[in-house]
């Protein structure tokens, strides 16, 4: 049964906790947590319901749809001029499985979360709700109100319950990583909220409903003008070079399970938008940019991943391969062929969960070690095997093992790179080479080898990390096994994008 | 007998106006003594209110809106005066002075 | 059970695995039983694939191609279709055999040898899915699941060379295997994609014959050629990428046996031999694989002589086999490749397996620590010798005719041949080397050797096994036997791309090499057992060749010199420049400038009433004359 009330509850619940939250007295810390988890694992089985009620051959090009009408649609605004009008594609239905998977386990991992939790959960559902409805908006305007609401809560849990690091040649405080952050991201969506008000009068039907709009054929010269601010306001939010540089240092600063929504989730808002509002709704724009974006986006990958080999920190070194699996995302995108797109799709989800998983074990190990320099570990395989096991899973995923979901994500990049840029496809694969250096130096330097005498009362991960980890870990090997399910859904809504298909 | 407005053109009337706003604002920007500063905003409103009579009673003299402003702008102005004269009351106890060069504490 | 249902064959280990992995704590004995019953039965269903193709053969004749069966995994309509798919030929029953028959000797030989390991279901675990991605690697009906697999066995040999995870070493060479072999598969995986491009397809026979028909681009077909030899030289560790071989024996001796000897190292043999037919298109590209064969050949050889670890050298004499395989191919004949590989795989096991007897019994690998061995050991003794024989190319013996094809067919190129013949008493010497010092003469450490003996039957009965086969192996070269066998002849009949080869037996090469072997046997004899000071007086007087030799030609210095001081460098000076440059200098300095304006700003705040007033009229009076202006 497919219903557009889906959707609408996975805005409303994580909403509804966060009121909910707000009137349980903060005495009762674990019945905050319990609340917390079973949202997310009810969030969990929506976004799961969602994604394989999805049907395949229905011929529509949304689904799930719902139209409330929010204001009277009077004066400039014409006929559903602001609607909350709700809908996924099948781009958006991996994305709301991924946001449900992540958010679930994200609040499993912030079991451990002691001070203030209440406060936590309540910024932690509301991002969740933010996110939720980016992915599942098709009005301009609840777009962009579920994109602030995203980024927005970020700054406290960031500034409140991060963690400021100081390095042998720089520090960096929380406030200054979450000041960064949000500079950048609010900064950033000044030039999609100037887009957005562009394309709503240049289109002078007086409507924000993306649908409607796709209809529209703008001025070929205004898209030229307008692309770009789509394409720098996500692309800021995607961690395209040179603007990347808030997401290592958000990463490092944020709790585990901020880090998590943050490069699992948060990063893909700006593909997402670049493929929502950029490529759909632009495509002559798109058509103009997209060698831009491939540079960039080529850059993203060699850079990151060869700034990634350098770290000595766990957390930093899995946020520059950030910045490097986003560039398979970006590279994918700009291709403007339904392989490469399909493969910025799957990269998405792919990296959503892998990431997670990583930034999930580093908080795992943060814990109980208190830091989190490679260099000083050694041999913990011995101690704490399941770690081990998962992290390295993870790790081989974002080297692009076959059999784990990064593989299939960045094979079909690549495939789609070879037909339009081969040079940039070669430059590809060898950031995946060099991921497999930074990956492999990190589990030799920091697992195996003789156990560190310095750890030796470092105990296994408890047993909600092992239980959130398996979750990722079966999604990973799922994709990685047996990608139709994602791909069936992507490549049908990737061929309907104008310019693409 | 001949109205006013038949004996003397509207022009005088803005003339005036004008000469009184010039007047009021040479001694706001020359004058250091904020008793006189007040004074000249007062030459200021005045020629205001001048303008709205006159442009009242030559151009809709059946109804009486600019009469009306004027009254209000006395009115406001009185009250005004009030006010600002005890500020600069408070002011002069305080720095023994109503010089406004000497009063820059609202800077950086 | 058809060779179209050849697909079954890897997902048993397969499962084997998933069980192991989930389960294998909580099954008995942790479920080892489990990983070799797995593997018996694959082993044991390849002989009905093996009738199956005999009769396809007798039916069809030698234009038989082999049997495809694939299903499709996963679509992009109408843009790019990826299968997953088996492809059942003589090529493919050949590995298919090796692969499974050593996977079952080394996981039986393995209850005994890794008895006790803290991860012993780990182990078997990982066995039984490098098995699985082995045997998809030579079924692989086209490049993609090639490149599944190639990956996968990657994976597993890192983590069975990192089985002994507490040691630095072993973390290391695990990791050093890994990279430099992904090194490699950046140009295959490149390639791959190349190729589909020309040609739309990742079958690996439809590439073949779009090739054939001149549908490929010369320039790309060039490309691609060389970057498939990048991954199958990566894989089978030749010059350059060889260093990773010797180092990967910090592994457990079984799974050097299995992995860095019989099965994955040769899979870039295989490789060759699948796309051989591409090479042949490609002017140059079949003398760059003779040219590193031989080169690969030398260096391991040279190198074979001076190293005191007994599994390097074993390793080093791998690295000289798959040297001549290469050799074989970069001369056009796949099935001497294919013969050398189907015999080596036999006797090197073997030796791998007698190895390990030998450091399970002393718990040394050092031949300086070693020797005496033969009174103590002695089935282990003549089975290694056995193995070293082969290796050593005595006639008779499997390596014998492995080794003799690929000399006669080298007799056409005068250069080549004259350099075999050149390692052949290097080889010979090496071999005879490490049979004196492990076994013969006095113990160098007796109390080492005082308990050692044989192992228990799960490990002697696999070096019998193929012991047995390391001599007989070499006799499918007969056309007696491959008729015996159900095949309509000899190797060379099976295993040829365009037309069956004959395989040629000349006596006077066979005299020629024999001797040569045994006058390597005799110089070793002489030097190591007879006259011992000789090694001695030797080493000193070539004093610069054996420290060349001993410090492996500084390649592994080179590259790690490399690694650190280029590719490190540039690394922590791209983050510094990320850091100091892009954040502190652009990112905070445009934060910074806006301050730092606001601060010179602040300044027109004067607080005093006068300057706001006269901003206040100036404004109106701009104002005023900027409306009057435009109007």
């Amino acid at each position: 049964m497919q219903t557009g009330y889906i959707l609408l509850a996975t805005i409303a619940v994580p909403l509804l906790t966060a009121l909910a939250l707000t009137v349980i007295p903060s005495r009762y810390p674990n019945a905050i947590r319990v609340l917390a988890v079973a949202t997310g694992f009810v969030l969990f089985g929506l976004s799961l319901y969602a994604f394989f009620a999805y049907q395949l051959s229905s011929g529509d090009q949304f689904q799930f749809e719902l139209r409330w009408t929010w204001i009277e649609n009077i004066g400039f605004l014409g006929e559903n001029g602001i609607t909350l009008h709700l809908g996924i594609d099948g781009i958006g239905a991996p994305m709301v499985l991924l946001t449900g998977i992540v958010a679930f386990t994200g609040t499993i991992i912030s079991w451990k979360i002691d001070y203030r939790n209440k406060d936590y959960f309540v910024l932690f559902f509301v991002l969740v709700a933010g996110v939720f409805g980016v992915f599942a908006s098709l009005d301009l305007f609840f777009w962009f109100f579920f994109y602030e609401l995203a980024v927005l809560p970020m700054y406290l849990l960031i500034g409140v319950w991060g963690s400021s690091s100081v390095f042998p040649t720089f520090a960096r405080t929380k406030e200054y990583s979450a000041m960064k952050l949000m500079l950048y991201l609010v900064g950033a969506s000044v030039f999609i909220f100037v887009g957005i008000f562009a394309v709503f009068v240049e289109a002078g039907i007086g409507t924000f409903d993306l649908p409607t709009l796709y209809e529209v054929e703008f001025d070929e010269n205004f898209q030229k003008i307008v692309f770009p601010l789509f394409l720098i306001g996500c692309g800021v939010l995607a961690g395209l070079w040179p603007f990347h540089t808030w997401s290592p240092d958000g990463h490092v600063a944020a709790p585990t399970a901020v880090s998590m929504l943050h490069a699992g989730v948060l990063m893909k808002l700006g593909a997402f938008g670049i493929i929502r509002l950029g490529m759909q709704l632009l495509p002559e724009g798109a058509d103009f940019w997209m060698p831009a974006l491939i540079t960039l986006g080529t850059v993203n990958v060699v850079y990151g991943a060869i700034s990634a080999m350098a770290q000595t920190d766990l957390k930093y070194m899995i946020g520059y391969s950030s910045v490097s699996h986003m560039g398979y995302v970006l590279v994918g995108l700009a291709t403007l062929n339904p392989i490469g797109v399909n493969g910025a799709v799957l990269q998405m989800f792919s990296h959503g969960v892998m990431t997670a998983l990583l930034f999930a074990m580093v908080g795992a190990l943060y814990d109980q070690a208190h830091t989190r320099d490679m260099s000083v570990f050694g041999g913990l395989a011995q101690k704490m095997p399941r770690f081990v096991a998962f992290f390295s899973i993870a790790g081989l995923a974002s080297l692009g093992l076959p059999g784990l979901s990064g593989f299939v994500a960045e094979f079909n990049v690549f495939v789609g790179t070879f037909q339009t840029y081969p040079a940039l496809g070669a430059l590809g694969i060898l950031g995946a080479a060099i991921t497999a250096v930074y990956i492999l130096r990190m589990l030799s330097q920091a697992f195996f080898g003789p156990a560190n005498e310095r750890w030796a009362d470092l105990k296994e991960m408890s047993h909600l990390e092992q239980a959130a980890g398996a979750l990722l870990i079966a999604f990973i090997v799922f994709m990685g096994v047996f990608p139709s399910p994602f791909v069936d859904r992507i490549a049908d809504s990737v061929l309907r994008i104008p310019g693409v298909g | 007998m001949e109205a006013v407005t038949q004996q003397i053109p509207l022009e005088h009337f803005l003339v005036l106006s004008a000469i009184l706003f010039s007047l009021g604002v040479y001694g706001v920007l020359t004058r250091r003594n904020a008793v006189l500063i007040l004074m000249s905003i007062e030459l200021m409103l005045n020629a205001a209110s001048v303008n709205m009579v006159a442009f009242a009673a030559y151009t809709s003299p059946e109804q009486f809106i600019g009469i009306i402003f004027a009254i209000f702008i006395i009115t406001i102005a009185a009250a005004e005066a009030g006010l600002a004269l005890a500020i600069i009351l408070r002011i002069f106890r305080y720095r023994k002075t109503a010089n406004v060069d000497e009063i820059d504490e609202l800077k950086w | 059970m058809g060779m179209s249902e050849a697909w079954l064959l890897p997902l048993l280990p397969a499962g084997a695995f998933v069980v192991l992995t989930l389960f294998g704590p909580y099954l008995p004995r942790k479920g080892d039983w489990l990983a070799i019953a797995a593997i018996f039965t694959t082993f044991a269903l390849t002989f009905p694939i093996i009738a199956d193709l005999t009769s396809a053969i007798a039916e069809h004749g030698p234009e038989f191609g082999g049997v495809t069966n694939s299903i499709e995994w996963m679509s992009v309509p109408g843009y790019l279709t990826l299968n997953l798919g088996v492809h059942v030929d003589a090529i493919t029953v050949v590995m298919l055999v090796v692969v499974s028959f050593v996977a079952l000797m080394v996981q039986v030989y393995s209850l005994g040898y890794m008895k006790g390991d803290s991860r012993y279901g780990w182990y078997y675990a990982v066995i039984s899915l490098f098995v699985a991605s082995m045997l998809a690697l030579v079924l692989a009906d086209n490049f993609l699941v090639l490149y599944f697999a190639w990956e996968l066995v990657g994976l597993c040999s890192y983590l069975l060379i990192g089985h002994y995870s507490h040691l630095r070493s072993a973390a290391e060479a695990a990791k050093k295997a890994f990279i430099t072999t992904r090194l490699g598969d950046v140009g295959l995986l490149i390639a791959i994609i190349l190729l589909w491009r020309e040609t739309g397809t990742f079958s690996i026979q439809g590439v073949i014959e779009a090739a054939q028909a001149g549908q490929i681009r010369t320039e790309v077909l060039t490309a691609s050629v060389f970057l498939i030899f990048m991954g199958a030289m990566g894989k089978s560790a030749q010059f350059p990428f060889h260093v990773w071989l010797p180092d990967a024996m910090e592994g457990p001796t079984p799974v050097s046996a299995l992995i860095h000897a019989a099965t994955m190292v040769v899979a870039g043999v295989y490789l060759v031999t699948r796309t051989l037919p591409l090479f042949e298109l490609v002017a140059g590209a079949q003398e760059l694989i003779l040219a590193v064969g031989l080169l690969t050949t030398f260096l391991s050889a040279s190198m074979g002589l001076v190293m005191t670890d007994i599994k390097r050298v074993i390793a080093y004499s791998t690295l000289n086999s798959l040297g001549l395989m290469f050799v074989a191919l970069g001369l056009g004949s796949p099935a001497a490749a294919m013969l050398y590989l189907f015999a080596h795989a036999f006797f090197k096991a073997l030796l791998f397996l007698g190895a390990g007897s030998v450091i399970h019994a002393t718990e040394r690998q050092d031949v300086s620590q070693l020797g005496g061995l033969w009174s103590k050991m002695p089935l282990t003794g003549a089975t290694f010798a056995i193995g070293a024989l082969a290796m050593a190319g005595l006639p008779f013996l499997a390596g014998f005719w492995a080794k003799d094809e690929i000399l006669v067919v080298a007799t056409e190129n005068r250069a080549v041949f004259a350099l075999l013949l050149l390692t052949l008493p290097v080889t010979a010497m090496y071999m005879a080397r490490l049979f004196i010092l492990t076994f013969l003469g006095e113990a160098k450490e007796p109390e080492a050797i005082e308990h050692a003996h044989d192992g228990p039957p799960t490990m002697s009965v696999p070096l019998v096994l193929l012991a047995v086969l390391s001599v007989v192996a070499g006799f499918v070269v007969f056309d007696q036997v491959g008729r015996a066998m159900g095949f309509p002849g000899g190797i060379g009949e099976i295993i040829f791309l365009h037309e069956p080869e004959v395989f040629r037996f000349d006596v006077a090469v066979a005299i020629g090499s024999t001797l040569l072997v045994a006058s390597g046997l005799g110089v070793g004899w002489l030097i190591w057992k007879e006259r011992p000071g000789l090694a001695i007086i030797a080493a000193i007087v070539l004093k610069p060749v054996h420290t060349l030799l001993v410090n492996k030609y500084y390649l592994d210095d080179l590259y790690q010199a490399v690694i650190d001081r280029v590719v490190l460098m540039a690394s922590r000076m791209l983050a510094w420049f990320d850091r100091n440059v892009v954040n502190d200098t652009i990112v905070d300095g445009s934060a910074q400038a806006t301050g730092f304006i606001g601060y010179l700003l602040k300044f027109q705040q004067t607080g005093r009433l006068p300057n706001y007033a006269l901003a206040i009229v100036i404004g109106i009076v701009a104002l005023t004359l900027v409306a009057f202006s435009l109007k």
